[in-house]
C-alpha cells in the first residue's frame, strides 16, 4: 500500500505526549434549537420545566437506579396541528472523562424516538469528581457562558462506553412516567 | 461539514459529512446493525443463534449473514485467532453480554461448530457467538455507504475510535495509550479505515484485557489501518491474539499496523518485512 520505507504515522514527540489534551476541550454538534428542528420538524415548542421536590429526586433515584442529577428538568411539550406531538428533553451526565449533554426525542406516549448528543466535552484530572468544577455548570443553561475549548481531534485507542447516557435516559423514562405522562 | 453524535453499538458514534439526510442514513444503517447483531436484544439475529441455532438453523437478515461470513473467513485464516464462538462464550461467562431465558448454556468453544449456508446459521451443539469484534466496523462500512449513496464528497464515521473517511481530504486520528490516554501518534486517514483495539481502564486506573481474552506479552493497545473498517476491527483481534504470526494476513489484506507496548513507546509492527515487500 505504501512506499517501502514511507511513514504512515508520526509519533509524537515526548513533550506533546506527556501533556493530555486541554482540559475542557468540547465538541458541540447542536444547539438545542437545531436539535428541536431536527427531531420534530416544523413543530412548535412549549417550555415545561420542571423543578423536581426533594422527593421526586429520591423517586426516580429509586425507581430508575440512577442518582446524581440536575434539580431542574429541561423537558418541552412539542405540538403539531393543536395536538402534542411528543416531548423534547435536554440532560446532561457525567462520565470518568467526559460530560455530555444531549437531547431525548419522546413520541406522545413516553416512546424514545431518537438521541441526538449536542455537546461532549472531555475532562481530564479528576476534575468532574471536583465539586468547585462542577458548581460552575449550576444552573446554566447550555450554552451560556460555558467557555469552549478547541476541537476533540478523532481519537482512537480509548473506547469510551456509552453507558451513562443508557443509563440517563432510563433516568427520563422513569421522570416521564412519574411527572410528564399525565402533564 | 456537518458533524453529529448518536450512542449506539455501546459507545459514541459521530459522523462527519456535508448533508443532514445522508448523515440521517448513515445513522440508520448504524441502528439496524445494532438492532441485528446486538446480543443485548432477545430478538435480535444473534441471539436467535445463540438461542436457537443447536436446534435448528435460523434464518438471519443478509447483512448479519454477510458479517458471520466475514467473521468465518477470519477465524480459518488466523486458524481461530480470531474466534466469534470463543469470543461469546468468554463474553457470556464475564457477564459482558446476558444469557436469555430460553438459551442454553454453550458447550462449543471453537468456531468450527458455527456452519454458515446463504443466510442460515446453525451450531453444531449449544453456543454462544459475539460478533462484538467485527460488527462494529460492519457498521461503519455501512455508514460510509449510505453516506456514498447520497453524494457526499467527504465523509468520516468514528465509532468510539474505530474509523472510516473517504473525500479528498485526510483526517488526523490522533492515537491514545488506552490508560491515561495521552496521545502518542497521528495517522493521517485518507480514504482508509483505523481500528485499535487494547486495554480498558477499570475504576482504580489499571488496564484491563479480559474483552480481548488476555494480556499481551509486548502490547497495551494496536491500531490497525485497512481499506475496511470490518477488516481493521477483525485484524486488531487477530494481531492481538497471534503476534507476528499475523504479519501474512495483514499483508494479504494490504493492511499496516502500529502498536503502544508496555512502556509507553510506539512500534511499527512488521516494519522490517514491509521494506523487504
Amino acid at each position: 500500500m505504501s512506499r517501502p520505507g514511507a511513514p504512515w504515522f508520526t509519533i509524537l514527540p515526548a513533550a506533546v505526549a506527556a501533556v493530555a489534551p486541554a482540559p475542557g476541550a468540547a465538541t458541540v454538534y447542536l444547539s438545542i434549537e437545531a436539535a428541536q428542528r431536527a427531531m420534530f420538524p416544523g413543530a412548535s415548542f412549549v417550555a415545561r420545566p420542571v423543578a423536581f421536590t426533594a422527593e421526586q429526586r429520591k423517586a426516580i433515584a429509586r425507581a430508575s437506579g440512577v442518582g446524581g442529577f440536575d434539580k431542574l428538568l429541561r423537558a418541552w411539550d412539542v405540538r403539531s396541528g393543536g395536538e402534542r406531538a411528543g416531548w423534547f428533553i435536554v440532560d446532561r451526565v457525567l462520565g470518568k472523562h467526559e460530560m455530555i449533554t444531549y437531547a431525548v426525542a419522546l413520541s406522545p406516549d413516553g416512546v424514545v424516538k431518537r438521541v441526538e448528543i449536542l455537546e461532549y466535552r472531555e475532562t481530564y484530572g479528576g476534575e468532574i469528581r471536583n465539586p468547585a468544577w462542577r458548581q460552575q455548570f449550576v444552573g446554566k443553561r447550555f450554552g451560556s457562558g460555558v467557555h469552549l475549548g478547541k476541537d476533540i481531534k478523532n481519537i482512537s485507542g480509548a473506547t469510551l462506553s456509552s453507558r451513562h447516557v443508557t443509563d440517563g435516559i432510563r433516568r427520563l423514562l422513569v421522570t416521564y412516567q412519574l411527572l410528564l405522562s399525565n402533564a | 461539514m456537518l458533524k453529529r453524535c448518536r450512542p449506539l453499538l455501546g459507545t459514541f458514534v459521530e459522523i462527519s459529512a456535508d448533508r443532514e439526510d445522508a448523515i440521517d442514513a448513515a445513522f440508520e444503517a448504524i441502528a439496524q446493525v445494532h438492532r441485528l447483531m446486538s446480543a443485548h436484544e432477545p430478538g435480535s439475529d444473534v441471539s436467535r443463534i445463540n438461542r436457537l441455532a443447536h436446534q435448528r438453523p435460523v434464518e438471519v437478515d443478509d447483512w448479519t449473514a454477510r458479517v458471520l461470513e466475514r467473521a468465518l473467513y477470519w477465524a480459518t485464516q488466523s486458524g481461530g485467532a480470531f474466534d466469534p464462538v470463543r469470543a461469546g462464550k468468554g463474553a457470556l461467562a464475564r457477564g459482558a453480554i446476558p444469557r436469555h431465558r430460553d438459551q442454553p448454556q454453550p458447550e462449543a468453544s471453537h468456531w468450527t461448530w458455527l456452519e454458515l449456508q446463504g443466510r442460515s446459521a446453525q451450531l453444531l451443539k449449544p453456543g454462544c457467538i459475539d460478533l462484538g469484534g467485527i460488527a462494529k466496523g460492519f457498521a461503519i462500512d455501512r455508514a460510509i455507504e449510505a453516506l456514498h449513496r447520497d453524494g457526499c464528497a467527504q465523509g468520516l464515521v468514528n465509532a468510539g475510535g474505530d474509523m472510516r473517511g473517504f473525500g479528498a481530504h485526510s483526517a488526523p486520528v490522533t492515537v491514545v495509550e488506552p490508560r491515561q490516554r495521552r496521545p502518542l501518534a497521528v495517522v493521517d486517514l485518507l480514504n482508509s479505515a483505523l481500528a485499535t483495539s487494547g486495554g480498558l481502564p477499570d475504576d482504580q486506573g489499571r488496564l484491563t484485557f479480559e474483552h480481548l481474552g488476555g494480556t499481551n506479552p509486548r502490547w497495551s493497545s494496536v491500531t490497525v489501518v485497512a481499506a475496511t473498517a470490518c477488516d481493521a476491527d477483525a485484524l486488531t483481534k487477530i494481531l492481538w491474539a497471534a503476534g507476528e504470526d499475523a504479519g501474512r494476513l495483514l499483508d494479504a489484506a494490504g493492511a499496516k499496523a502500529l502498536a503502544i507496548n508496555h512502556d509507553g513507546e510506539v512500534e511499527a509492527v512488521f516494519e522490517v518485512a514491509e521494506e523487504h515487500a
